[in-house]
């Protein structure tokens, strides 16, 4: 039985939603963070001198010490592809047509976990070095999807 | 069972505003910070942490407790959420207190937050999402009108006026006006001012509510042998009780809330005391509407059924009076971000009892106080009772 396929024996059933809107702030680190991508494609960590920790994406404190974080450091754009997966089946369950790959990519002592692709025709592997390609930036609007994809530097 | 004995050493708040541009765990940060602060220890000194939030709908993010672990200080520590929605904030102390009164940990650090700015367009809509699907969400309810149903039969039984009952607004708002931290004091609101207030849900007007509010809450809990080394001034906890009604509206009795009596009386008996009334020198019960002082102040045995109107009437819950109740300005006037607000009312009477509340501070140098939350599904009673 594939994801979608429904029992037919399953007993009867009724529909409801519950509408759910929600409107986020970025947060003191957010603002800085999000801001440093759309208008300058940075991407910015904050430095706890205490723990010698780079957090990326940047934090107001250090969730070890709870230092207040004001060092503020351009990671650049090349992270490490620490782990990745190959997506085979959509958001709703109906199957994929080609694989998507999401990949978490290391910057500073943390990073950032999005999309990923390879431009040629190398398979993605661990510890690959992958760059961060973002929209240009008219169409850029604060928000992690500023940045379209990471993209596997192959040479 | 032997418990040993717990104080509260240092506390911390944030403001409590009607939208903040920190996030959720910015401000548990924030709130953390300033409680370790006061009492100049570091994270290296918590051995535990209990965090208390409200339902996960406010905030816009499931999973709470693990989304607010980092500002919670939870980094590598033993941590638990514990949730009985606008009961919560009371709850969670009591959680800090058996931690510590259990031996396994000496020094616990207990944090309560809500960001209810998040639900759009209004909070009021995450309450949609905690009724029964079949029986009720159909009808559309949200806590006002479910309140307005409750007032109205605690007026009914007791013949109680719209206007006695705004004299609780008043005087919370007007004591707010001495927090730092308040989002809605007023020095000068008047009865008229509330009940000329728009209905929102009769005979609930505008006024008659606490605001929707985002803010962060926290304390240190101590051992005794470890409070007495942080503080000349440690704050114990004498007594704790909670209690639970039935979830069901139509099965229980909505003019006076007998959970909040047995939630009560676990304290009482816990803290020994026999005469409440004569016993308990600052009360700061749950008021996210300002009928709830009132049945929460007979629940609590300290008023007679009916009569607690009386006593706001006759000036005895004034801030100078002879049991003051709300000198914070409670939730009415400082603001409702549900869990954190519950924790302000414990913060409060700490700050009391220490003589440290500056220009809130009641007179005569109290020795003992009582705080008090109530909610889950409306049902829920918890209580705090602290003495010096």
């Amino acid at each position: 039985m594939t994801l979608l396929k429904r029992d037919p024996n399953a007993p009867s059933a009724w529909r409801d939603e519950m509408q759910v809107t929600s409107r986020y702030t970025f947060g003191i680190a957010g603002e800085r963070f999000f801001r440093a991508i759309k208008d300058d494609q940075q991407i910015l960590g904050s430095h706890c001198n205490n723990c010698e920790r780079t957090y990326v994406p940047a934090a107001a404190f250090c969730e070890r010490c709870m230092n207040q974080l004001d060092e503020w450091v351009d990671v650049g754009t090349v992270g490490e592809v620490v782990t990745f997966t190959h997506l085979y089946v959509n958001y709703d369950g109906s199957q994929r047509e080609e694989p998507e790959t999401v990949a978490f990519i290391k910057l500073g002592d943390g990073g950032l976990i999005h999309r990923l692709v390879s431009s040629g025709s190398h398979p993605v592997e661990i510890g690959m070095p992958a760059k961060a390609i973002f929209k240009p930036s008219s169409e850029r609007e604060g928000s992690i999807l500023d940045i379209v994809h990471f993209e596997l530097i192959t040479n | 069972m032997s418990l040993r004995k717990v104080a509260v050493v240092g506390a911390g708040m944030t403001k409590f505003v009607r939208r903040a541009l920190e996030t959720g765990k910015e401000l548990s940060w924030q709130a953390t910070s300033m409680a370790l602060e006061s009492c100049e220890l570091t994270m290296d000194d918590i051995e535990g942490v209990c965090l208390g939030t409200a339902p996960d709908s406010f905030d816009g993010v499931h999973m709470k407790g693990e989304y607010l672990s980092d500002g919670a200080g939870a980094w590598r520590k033993p941590y638990m959420r514990s949730y009985v929605g606008g009961g919560t904030g009371v709850f969670v102390p009591i959680q800090g207190w058996y931690h510590v009164a259990s031996g396994m940990f000496d020094v616990v650090l207990v944090i309560a937050e809500e960001k209810m700015s998040s639900y759009y367009p209004h909070a009021q809509g995450a309450f949609l999402t905690i009724f029964d699907h079949t029986t009720e969400r159909p009808l559309k309810p949200n806590l006002l009108w479910i309140f307005a149903l409750e007032m109205n039969r605690y007026m009914q039984t007791y013949g109680i006026s719209k206007k006695d009952i705004a004299q609780v607004a008043v005087k919370n708002k007007r004591n707010a006006a001495d927090h730092p931290c308040a989002l809605l004091g007023d020095r000068n609101i008047t009865v008229e001012d509330v009940l000329n207030s728009e209905v929102l849900a009769w005979p609930v007007n505008r006024l008659d509510v606490s605001p929707v509010s985002d803010g962060a809450v926290a304390l240190v809990l101590a051992a005794e042998h470890v409070a007495k080394r942080i503080t000349d001034k440690p704050v114990w906890i004498e007594g704790v009780g909670w209690n639970l009604d039935t979830a069901y509206w139509t099965n229980r009795d909505l003019a006076y809330p007998r959970y909040v009596e047995y939630a009560a009386r676990m304290a009482y008996d816990m803290a020994g005391i026999k005469e409440p009334r004569k016993q308990i020198n600052i009360v700061e019960p749950y008021d996210p509407f300002d009928y709830k002082e009132l049945h929460h102040l007979e629940g609590l045995l300290l008023a007679d059924r009916g009569q607690a109107p009386q006593l706001v009437a006759d000036g005895v819950t004034l801030r100078d009076g002879d049991m003051p109740v709300c000198p914070s300005g409670g939730l009415l006037g400082v603001g409702n971000p549900i869990a954190a607000a519950g924790l302000m009312k414990v913060a409060e009477l700490y700050w009391q009892l220490r003589g440290e509340a500056g220009a809130r501070q009641v007179p005569g140098q109290p020795k003992r106080g009582l705080a008090q939350a109530w909610g889950d599904l409306m049902q829920v009673g918890t209580v705090v009772i602290m003495g010096r």
